[in-house]
């Protein structure tokens, strides 16, 4: 599931896997992916000019072709 | 070694093979079995493609270190997480450079189109691998040979545009590619004196323009 899919990205990226989090915002024809990591690793969850976090969220869109259903990711601070 | 292909025309066939067996249609070894036209119908065009055993198939190397362990098993979580099941593999080390190949029944779903989703699943592997402490390294990632098939794909797009804005002294707009691509195509132009290529747009994926300079 896509839940599973950010948070095991995430955890492999940031320093603090503990602190990450992802919540799951289910509407009608799209799912809200919000992210959350420790202040200290956003940068390594959304990279130099946005290239992990695009890079995420593609790899979220291929996941979710299966099921149809639009995601959005959030990454909040 | 052959193996038999079956389109609706020779192209259709020869395409085929090529994806299968990782080898660009113009350098196939092709000979033409049964090629029924009817004038009603158009018939099957059935092929016969010789190859080399090496080039159809791709090493599979034991991985040597916990690093490449973890590597490999970074990427077959990853496809997992995404929904589809697939193998990973390291196919070869050179210097700086290390090759993973990945096989997988979704492989067009993984490639995604001109190869955006391949390009996402090979940075976040990079990210990961300086991660590991291995920032000097660079992961390349590919399924079926598709990286090889598509920088034959690109060099014969950019000779074909420079035939075309020759004819017609004009310009043309390629697709949209990555850094890498973009490359092939200005490498693959640049001894024509006549040609100029630009390189056009914003961000990491951009267009390249062929010009007639004359």
């Amino acid at each position: 599931m896509e839940k599973e899919l950010v948070e095991y990205v995430a955890k492999s990226l940031v320093d603090n896997p503990e602190a990450v989090e992802v919540h799951v915002i289910e509407g009608e024809k799209s799912t809200i992916l919000e992210l959350r990591v420790a202040a200290d690793d956003i940068g390594k969850v959304i990279g130099k000019q946005g290239r992990i976090a695009k890079a995420i969220r593609t790899v979220l869109n291929a996941a979710s072709t299966k099921s149809g259903k639009r995601v959005v990711l959030e990454i909040l601070d | 070694m052959y193996k038999d292909f079956e389109g609706k025309t020779k192209k259709e066939a020869l395409d085929l093979a090529s994806e299968e067996l990782g080898i660009a249609t113009d350098n196939l070894d092709v000979e033409v079995l049964e090629s029924s036209k009817g004038i009603f119908k158009r018939g099957l065009v059935k092929v016969r493609v010789y190859f080399d055993n090496a080039v159809a198939t791709v090493d599979k190397l034991d991985t040597a270190d916990k690093f490449e362990d973890e590597l490999i098993g970074f990427l077959k979580n990853l496809a997992e997480k995404m929904g589809y099941n697939a193998d990973a593999y390291i196919s070869a080390r050179e210097d700086g450079k290390i090759n993973i190949g990945i096989d997988t029944e979704y492989s067009n779903i993984l490639i995604g189109k001109n190869g955006k989703n391949l390009d996402a699943i090979q940075l976040l592997v990079n990210v990961f691998s300086s991660k590991l402490g291995r920032k000097d390294l660079k992961v390349i990632v590919d399924i079926e040979h598709y990286r090889k098939r598509r920088e034959e794909k690109i060099v014969d797009v950019a000779i074909k545009a420079a035939k075309s804005v020759r004819k017609t002294r004009g310009t043309r707009l390629l697709e949209y590619m990555n850094p890498f691509e973009r490359r092939i195509v200005h490498t693959t132009l640049n001894n024509e004196k006549d040609i100029e290529t630009v390189s056009e747009g914003e961000g990491v994926y951009k267009q390249v323009r062929v010009l007639y300079k004359g």
